[in-house]
């Protein structure tokens, strides 16, 4: 799947993946994928929350090694 | 919208990272967060302040904490409640006995704290939350 912007928050535990998401989607256009990565074994589901309670759309849940890559979809 | 209420009692790095990690999640998720700082809890407000250490009973695990910090891995508690308060949604209350307690002025406090309050204006701005904790 591709992205418009990715955040690479691997390595960092929680709220650390999940602040970096919420600045990247808040400065990025309606429409516009956002891509974090997270190694973080909480960020699929705290992404997931997290989109649902603001409003945005998680478009896929990927995992590649012990890396997480969540695609989320920014509204307008 | 949905609101959480925090009771910080204590200056410890392990009590203060987990308040703020609620308070900020929870205002980046659009909720509010009041967080009422009381007893050992106010040090944490005054000007300059760092955390020393971990609460006494954890002290064997101080080291693995301090290595997690220092790789970045975990960020300081400051750094989490800034990203909350950069929301507006995060107010930060001084407990008033605490602070005569300890003989400090409002000036002696971090310009993030919201003002000083009593115990009837916490409950005030507590009440209807979703979520209420004390943490010490």
């Amino acid at each position: 799947m591709n992205a418009d912007i990715t955040v690479d928050a691997k390595f960092t535990s929680c709220p650390g993946p999940l602040i970096d998401l919420a600045n990247a989607v808040a400065k990025a256009q309606p429409g516009q994928v956002v891509k974090l990565l997270s190694t973080d074994p909480a960020a699929p589901s705290d992404v997931k929350e997290w989109a649902s309670a603001v409003g945005h759309t998680v478009l896929a849940t990927e995992k590649s090694a012990d890396v997480f890559e969540i695609y989320v979809e920014v509204s307008g | 919208m949905s609101k959480i209420a925090l009771i910080v009692a204590s200056e410890k790095t392990d009590k203060l990272f987990p308040a703020v990690t609620l308070a900020t999640t929870a205002a980046i998720s659009g909720w509010e967060a009041e967080m009422f700082f009381t007893f050992w809890g106010l040090l944490a407000l005054k000007k300059g302040f760092e955390p020393t250490g971990v609460s006494l009973d954890y002290k064997a695990y101080e080291g693995k904490l301090s290595e997690a910090f220092a790789s970045g891995s975990i960020p300081s508690w400051k750094t989490v409640l800034e990203q909350g308060r950069a929301t507006g949604r995060i107010k930060i209350y001084a407990c008033s006995t605490s602070l005569g307690m300890f003989d400090l002025k409002e000036e002696d406090l971090e310009s993030f704290v919201d003002s000083i309050a009593g115990a009837a204006t916490f409950l005030s701005k507590a009440k209807g939350s979703d979520v209420s904790l004390f943490i010490s």
